[in-house]
């Protein structure tokens, strides 16, 4: 990608400056829509059993009516709207000079390399709600016991199909 | 081991060609294992006396014997194994019938096990290390002849050795040409097995005792406890020396210290003993290999070329005599539990320099540049403290004086943290990471660059501000919970450490 500097790199709040400073590139915006039904499919039925709860148990006890309701269908909205796309921006990755480069998370950064000389075996995988947006995944096994999988997700798929390639040019056994 | 001896020992053999069975004793084998299985049951036979229904009790044990040991009987009608000329073929399964292929070329090496029974029977089991991920994926023939597992043994390697002679030449180090085989790198006398046990010292043996004393309370037939001070007190008083002791507390606490030491120390050479006796590191062409016990002897060879690092562990007063145990982290894990192999469980560091040097990995010397881990690494402990001493306050302040222990504990763990932390160093010697961390049980890790499949380096909300970050290493074997890492330290460092490390070859 561009080598230009970041205009804010130290800015840890930034999520764009976050990956430029480190020289990453982003993964796929619409992986956060990805992320927003999966997050959705989690947490709906969660807040459903929540109201039922509700109107089961409190209204029974004649506790205060309506509060978890509320409280949950809350969460679960701000929860699903705002934090994929925190999250997803917060992905990076890079590959070449014979290497694989992921990073993710920011409370608790994890910036992992796998030179594709060590890498085992790799997979291109697409779930339904991925499929719909036209992304993939890709998964990268190592022989190592800490890291044996190495998961990048939201790559548009023929990129990571491109990516599967270039990585399994390089693949060689170390071990007889 | 000759051919009059494998064909002697030649299992039964089926009308097809060349299949075999495990050995028959087998089945006597299972009969033994069926003891410790049996206490499964005891809650059933409990239930039936519960309720009153004693008639059940013997035809439900009988039904229980009876269906264990046909089962164990299908089993092994239903398994079979055939030995061809390059691959040995294992079908098994009652109902799910598994059918499975082993080349030869793929069998990293053959471990050989026999319990005590399993030597009185004269059998053994045998183990065949693929490196498969994963202890479910190696099959085993549990349980063949002895001579026949022998025989076995060598038909693999010299399989194994012909390939190797011929496809790959350099597989062993210059100095250790093919013809000089079976040289012997380490073994332990009774002497040093001795030592090691008194280094060995351990009150674990006094818990379980314990635990045994509680356990069998009610079924003993006299009604004493060795834990409860008060009986005794009533022995004492039955042979009128309760006076006597009442005027020599002191001997009393002596002789009471002096039993703890003892038992410390008995089960301490105990547990050395059973472990290691005739302990033997042999250095083969292709492997060290390691053979020891005394009521179960195994016999395990480590491939050298999957050896992916060294890790010595000592104690905090072992390591002023200088002894230290050696430990080999490779593909395979070492037995059911262990995770790493021991290659030598007691010696000094000139013993277990050769067997390192055999495996390519050097020690640092007094030279080498340590760097230590920031101390922010013992926040984890303070932490600990916070929340052991606040519990304990709020126990105290609900009138439960117990919770005194709380803030008590806090601060010990809070100073053991602290102090512990300063002994988290590293240094890199260009071909290899050595990490050194413990005080209580110091142990040094030698990782060689070239072991290393990725890295993560990590940085979180606590260390990022500092500049830090901690280096977590994909290395294959060994344990999942506790991988290699190198915490907290300055992430310019760390970054050029990563860079640096990633550049290694594999490992040759």
């Amino acid at each position: 990608m561009t080598d230009t500097p970041a205009v804010h790199p130290t800015d840890p709040f930034d999520p764009e400056a976050l990956n430029s400073a480190e020289g990453l590139d982003p993964v796929d915006p619409a992986y956060a829509q990805v992320l927003r039904v999966a997050t959705a499919l989690n947490l709906i039925p969660l807040a459903i059993g929540a109201s039922v709860f509700d109107y089961l148990l409190i209204r029974h006890i004649e506790g205060p009516y309506g509060l978890i309701t509320a409280l949950a269908w809350l969460i679960a909205i701000i929860v699903i709207i705002s934090f994929p796309s925190r999250r997803v921006s917060r992905w990076g990755y890079k590959i070449g000079e014979g290497q694989l480069r992921v990073a993710r998370g920011w409370l608790f950064r994890t910036d992992t390399i796998v030179p594709f000389v060590r890498v085992q075996h790799i997979d291109v995988g697409q779930g339904p709600i991925e499929r719909w947006f036209g992304l993939s995944h890709l998964i990268v096994h190592t022989s190592g016991t800490h890291n044996s999988t190495v998961t990048l997700p939201g790559l548009p798929a023929d990129l990571a199909a491109a990516m599967r390639e270039t990585i399994r040019r390089h693949i060689q056994t170390d071990f007889a | 081991m000759t051919d009059t001896a494998a064909a002697a020992a030649a299992p039964i053999i089926d009308d097809d060609a060349g299949w075999q069975r495990l050995h028959p004793a087998t089945l006597a084998l299972a009969i033994v294992k069926l003891g410790p299985r049996s206490l499964q049951f005891l809650p059933a036979v409990a239930a039936l006396g519960f309720t009153g229904n004693w008639v059940y009790i013997v035809p439900a044990i009988l039904a229980f014997l009876l269906i264990s040991l046909l089962a164990a009987w299908f089993q092994w009608l239903r398994f079979r194994f055939r030995v061809g000329d390059d691959e040995i073929v294992i079908e098994s399964g009652v109902l799910s019938r598994q059918h499975r292929t082993i080349p030869f070329d793929r069998i990293q090496d053959v471990s050989i096990e026999q319990g005590l029974v399993s030597r009185a029977l004269g059998i053994a089991k045998v183990g065949f290390e693929t490196g498969a991920g994963g202890k479910e994926n190696d099959a085993s023939l549990d349980a063949i002849g002895l001579d026949a597992a022998q025989a076995l043994r060598t038909t693999i390697r010299a399989h194994r050795s012909g390939e190797a002679a011929t496809a790959v030449p350099a597989v062993d180090a210059p100095d250790a040409p093919p013809a000089a085989t079976d040289r012997l790198l380490f073994a332990m006398t009774p002497r040093q097995l001795l030592v090691a046990g008194l280094f060995n010292f351990s009150l674990a043996a006094l818990a379980v005792v314990g635990a045994g004393m509680q356990f069998f309370d009610g079924l003993l037939p006299f009604d004493f406890n060795v834990f409860n001070p008060r009986d005794w007190i009533d022995i004492a008083e039955d042979y009128g020396l309760d006076q006597w002791l009442l005027a020599h507390r002191w001997i009393a606490g002596v002789g009471a210290a002096i039993s703890l030491l003892f038992i410390g120390f008995a089960s301490g050479i105990a547990t050395m003993m059973f472990a290691n006796w005739n302990f033997r590191l042999t250095r083969e062409p292709r492997a060290l290999r390691r053979t020891r016990g005394l009521t179960t002897r195994t016999d395990v060879a480590v491939p050298v070329k999957r050896v992916q690092a060294a890790i010595l562990v000592t104690g905090w007063f072992r390591q002023r005599f200088g002894w230290h145990e050696l430990r080999l982290q490779s593909l395979a894990s070492d037995g059911e539990k262990e995770r790493d192999h021991q290659v030598v469980p007691f010696a000094k560091l000139d013993a277990i320099d050769p067997v390192l040097a055999e495996v390519a990995i050097a020690r640092p010397d007094a030279a080498a540049p340590w760097q230590q881990s920031h101390r922010i690494i013992a926040l984890g402990g303070l932490v600990g403290t916070l929340g052991a001493t606040i519990g304990g306050l709020v126990a105290v302040s609900f009138g439960q004086a117990l919770g005194w222990f709380g803030p008590v504990v806090g601060v010990l763990i809070g100073a053991a943290s602290l102090f512990g932390a300063r002994f988290h160093r590293w240094t890199d010697l260009g071909e290899q990471v050595a990490i050194r961390r413990g005080f209580w049980k110091p142990k040094l890790t030698l990782l060689p660059h070239a072991s290393v499949q990725s890295v993560d380096l990590k940085t979180d909300f606590i260390l990022r501000p500092l500049g830090l970050a901690t280096l977590v290493f994909g290395v294959p074997g060994g344990s999942s919970l506790a991988s290699h890492e190198i915490p907290a330290i300055p992430a310019a460092t760390a970054q050029e450490l990563r860079a640096r490390i990633l550049a290694a070859r594999a490992r040759a």
